[in-house]
């Protein structure tokens, strides 16, 4: 059971800023508060006292996103249910809708945010692949002589491996700031041990946008989570396709590599097989998601995973 | 525990309908408000770790799982629970209703949690088609159901709101001449629909207790001392007992009385209980329980059934120095000679694992001694009257001072049939002169109560070449884990129905109950048949595959018919199981393939009358989308 002495809920950047830093040692900062209260049970962390839990939801400057020269800044109170009911975010980020309805659960959704998916730094998160693929970076908040100073910082420098990020003392994940792919196809796979609910075993997402005058791929994103101790993107794959017209074929040779990238401790040869299944789909699925023909599907791996 | 003192909460919000200012800890969560301080228990706990839904509400209109949600940010939102659909005394909506028409309700735990999200898919979507409406209901978790009947409530309720069906579709259908093969509805759905039926859990009384559990770390140990001295001083606690507090004939289970009520002297599997403590709060108890001290000594521990049955092996209970539980043979006929005439003989093992039942409701229980010194506990038990009998020695009291009450089980599956911890409550209560109360967590309830049996089972099986059995031999050795419970009835009907429903002139049959130092196996479902018509349908099909026999052929050669005796000598009148054939080869619309296979057509897929995959994206799926996306 989780218990503490305090719960705060600032309702400024600047008090939930000033909270953090004159926290007592072993203070939680919360966002959704879905990860932290399963985690304090038997058999995780058990029974966990804190001095103090600072609640970040009601911190206005955490609402929202707004759209700058092909950026978003996606503010960390999002949650992810926003990625399937805001027409506008699933135009910008079209692999996003597919990767949130393999999130957890309608109810969780409403609860659990992207920021904080992000920072628990799990292998397995489900946020973290699509960000590496949109070039996320995040933007942290501390004070600075009592004024709010923001740093921002590239989403594969930030993760340094499971559960550790570059967070340090005092710091607050204010937003998530990535790329908008608005007419690209986006998709995402996941296989765990049940469908809603499950961390990912493998998980697999891609962005993709065609020449309108040749068919050949003006752009890729691949990345891949679950198959090492942080998420990867695919920028070989990405290279090895672009400015091609995809066959079957080239698309088969371009699952054949990320399998050997899998460095899991257990079931590997599992996850390698499957990596190679979900590469392919991926890519056909981003595909049919923009409208492109897709080559012919008979003799795909994964028909039915 | 800190120094600090917990600086309460000031609430302020709105639930029902009902504005309302209170203070709360900073610590609970929305659940544990709402259930423990606003006494609105419809939202149950299931799970306490945001997978089964039981405790979904709406804040903000938005449907939130309330075992996720720190009570703060509740503050300033408006609240509605299952409560708040009717109204108390309302009219139930028709979402409600329609749970009700196609007999959605089971045990009834999952169901106010399945009517919250039912109610959100179609306030979010009233149009949401099926693959939606399953999407939407994801994160619930049914174990009755099969959540067929939930589905088609929810399809119901739709159509009734959109006008796309009439409101009359929601009530009664006549029973016509017969009840048999018509719906008929029960008659405990409206109280399970809204929320109103209060299990144990639920249930609270004056100057009620509460009891946490100090559980083995060990699997097999010797206890040297316990030391509660600093338990019982810590403000708040009523009492802590241990075995020594138990004044009859300490032990209980099904069928031998092997299982003390806390551990005495040994500990004998990880999670087996030693000691209990009773007070005002559970965070009290609970913190009390970290304070008691057990000095173990660990000793040897066998956790394989086979091994636990050679000799030399560590003994589990002094009683039965070989391990075993219950040994049921089995002969008929000449084996030797059965095999002798045989054209092939196959031998295979199969194994089979523990299953844990998961009913929603984790186990709870209240007890208390009443007026006329009646002592009384309150719980979902499969088998009070045994119970009763059970408790009265162990408490050393007359039968008319006993007294069982059967809570609304929800979900138990066997697993609630032994009387786990009943006899704890029993003693608290007479120790305290109060009512105490023991909620299980999800946790505790995987770690100390009863599982399927694993099996192992040695197969070997003679046949003649047109495909008739001459012989079996059959060997199965159960894990009955550390106590008895429902071991001996469970061996003995596995044994009974070992070899199905075939012939088999000449048989021997040996299944072997064992004590290892594992979680105790007890009754679920089938109660051992599974375990062993697991590895005889299988053997069928292996032995038709080497005879080049199709699989219903081999079974329609050796198949029982009227009148046919069983292996237990029982004179069967009539016997189904062709017809049984008959309607599952047509169900599952077989083709005969080649030797032992299936034929290429597989037109046993994707019929009508099958289940397809699950899809997701549902509800952004553009039209004209192909199954892209989907999982099987």
């Amino acid at each position: 059971m989780l218990t503490c002495d305090q719960y705060h809920m600032p309702t400024s950047l600047a008090d939930a800023l000033a909270l953090w830093q004159d926290a007592p040692e072993g203070t939680r900062l919360v966002a959704g508060a879905t990860d932290i209260l399963p985690w304090a049970r038997e058999g995780r962390a058990g029974n966990v006292h804190l001095p103090a839990m600072i609640d970040l939801s009601r911190v206005p400057e955490l609402d929202g996103y707004t759209v700058e020269d092909g950026r978003i800044r996606l503010g960390a109170n999002v949650v992810y249910q926003q990625f399937l009911t805001d027409e506008k975010l699933r135009a910008l980020l079209p692999c996003m809708p597919y990767c949130s309805i393999w999130f957890a659960d309608d109810q969780i959704r409403e609860q659990a945010t992207l920021a904080g998916n992000i920072v628990n730094a799990s292998p397995a998160a489900d946020g973290t692949p699509p960000m590496l693929a949109l070039n996320g970076e995040l933007e942290i908040a501390r004070l600075e002589d009592g004024d709010i100073s923001h740093r921002t910082i590239a989403i594969t420098d930030f993760i340094k491996g499971p559960g550790s990020t570059d967070l340090q003392p005092g710091e607050i994940v204010t937003a998530v700031i990535c790329d908008t792919l608005e007419g690209y196809g986006g998709s995402f796979q996941k296989v765990g041990q049940r469908r809603s609910l499950v961390i990912s075993s493998v998980c697999a997402v891609a962005c993709v946008k065609l020449n309108e005058d040749d068919g050949t791929v003006a752009d890729i994103r691949l990345a891949l989570g679950g198959i090492s101790p942080v998420p990867l993107r695919l920028t070989k794959t990405e290279q090895m396709l672009t400015g091609k017209r995809l066959t079957r074929e080239m698309i088969v040779e371009a699952a054949r590599q990320p399998a050997d990238l899998v460095a899991s401790r257990t079931r590997r040869e599992y996850r390698r097989v499957v990596v190679r299944g979900f590469v392919e789909a991926a890519i056909e699925d981003a595909l049919a998601d923009c409208g492109a023909a897709v080559p012919n599907t008979d003799t795909r791996e994964t028909a039915n995973v | 525990m800190s120094e600090q003192t917990p600086t309460d909460l000031q609430l302020e919000f709105q639930i029902n309908g009902r504005n309302m200012k209170r203070r709360a800890k900073p610590h609970q969560r929305l659940l544990d408000f709402i259930r423990d301080d606003l006494a609105l228990t419809g939202a149950k706990e299931g799970c306490g770790a945001g997978e089964c839904g039981t405790c979904s509400v709406f804040v903000d209109g938005k449907l939130v799982k309330s075992c996720l949600m720190p009570v703060a940010k509740a503050n300033g939102t408006k609240i509605e629970t299952i409560e708040g659909l009717t109204g108390w005394g309302g009219d139930l909506t028709p979402v409600q209703k329609a749970f009700h028409k196609t007999g959605a309700s089971q045990c009834g735990y999952c169901i106010p949690g399945m009517v919250m999200a039912a109610t959100s898919a179609l306030r979010e979507n009233p149009k949401a088609d099926i693959e939606e409406i399953k999407e939407r209901l994801g994160g619930n978790i049914c174990r009755c159901t099969g959540y067929t009947k939930i589905f088609e409530a929810v399809e119901m309720a739709r159509d009734v709101l959109s006008g796309e069906a009439s409101a009359t579709v929601l009530e009664a259908d006549g029973p016509g001449k017969s009840y048999i093969g018509n719906n008929v509805r029960r008659l405990d759905a409206p109280s399970k629909v809204s929320g109103r039926l209060r299990y144990a859990g639920d249930m609270v009384m004056p100057g009620m207790l509460h009891m946490q559990v100090l559980r083995s770390p060990h699997a097999h140990a010797l206890i040297k001392s316990i030391d509660t001295s600093a338990a019982e001083n810590l403000p708040g606690v009523a009492c802590v007992i241990t075995s020594d507090d138990v004044p009859g004939e300490d032990g209980f289970g099904v069928f031998v009385h092997d299982q003390p009520i806390m551990a005495r002297g040994r500990v004998r599997y990880v999670g087996e209980a030693i000691a209990a403590v009773t007070a005002d709060d559970v965070l009290t108890a609970a913190h009390a329980v970290s304070l008691i001290k057990v000095e173990y000594e660990p000793v040897a521990a066998v956790f394989d059934a086979e091994e636990a049955m050679q000799n030399g092996a560590p003994v589990v209970h002094d009683y039965a120095p070989d391990n075993i539980v219950k040994h049921i043979p089995i002969r008929k006929g000449d084996l030797e000679q059965g095999f002798a005439e045989a054209d092939l003989v196959v031998e295979q093992t199969y194994e089979t694992q523990a299953v844990e039942h998961a009913y929603l409701e984790p186990e709870a229980g209240i007890a208390y001694v009443d007026h006329d010194d009646v002592v009384t506990v309150v719980s979902p038990s499969q088998n009070i009257t045994h119970h009763r009998h059970m408790l009265a020695k162990i408490i050393d009291r007359p039968i008319n001072k006993v007294r069982f009450i059967m809570s609304p089980v929800g979900g138990g599956f066997g697993g609630k049939e032994d009387m786990i911890y009943q006899g704890m409550l029993a003693l608290a209560a007479m120790k305290t002169g109060a009512p105490v109360r023991l909620v299980y967590t999800r946790e505790e309830s995987i770690i100390s109560t009863a599982k399927r049996h694993p099996a192992r089972i040695t197969y070997k099986m003679g046949l003649k070449n047109d495909g008739r059995i001459t012989a079996v031999s059959f060997r199965m050795i159960c894990d009955g884990g550390a106590y008895g419970l429902s071991t001996e009835g469970v061996m003995r009907k596995a044994a009974i129905l070992s070899c199905g429903p075939y012939n088999v002139p000449n048989l021997e049959i040996d299944v072997y109950g064992v004590y290892t130092h594992n979680t105790p196996s007890g009754a679920f479902r089938t109660f051992g048949a599974m375990q062993s018509q697991f590895a005889t349908e299988s053997h069928m099909d292996i032995c038709a595959e080497k005879l080049g026999l199709d699989p219903f052929e081999i079974r329609r050669i050796n198949m029982m018919h009227d009148g046919a005796v069983t292996h237990t000598q029982q004179t069967l009148g009539s016997v189904s199981m062709g017809r049984v054939l008959d309607a599952a080869e047509k169900a599952c619309r077989w083709d005969t393939g080649p030797v032992g296979m299936r034929g290429q057509e597989r037109s046993d897929l994707g019929g009508d009358d099958t289940r397809p995959p699950c899809t997701l994206g549902a509800r952004f799926r553009k039209t004209g989308d192909d199954d892209r996306q989907e999982v099987a």
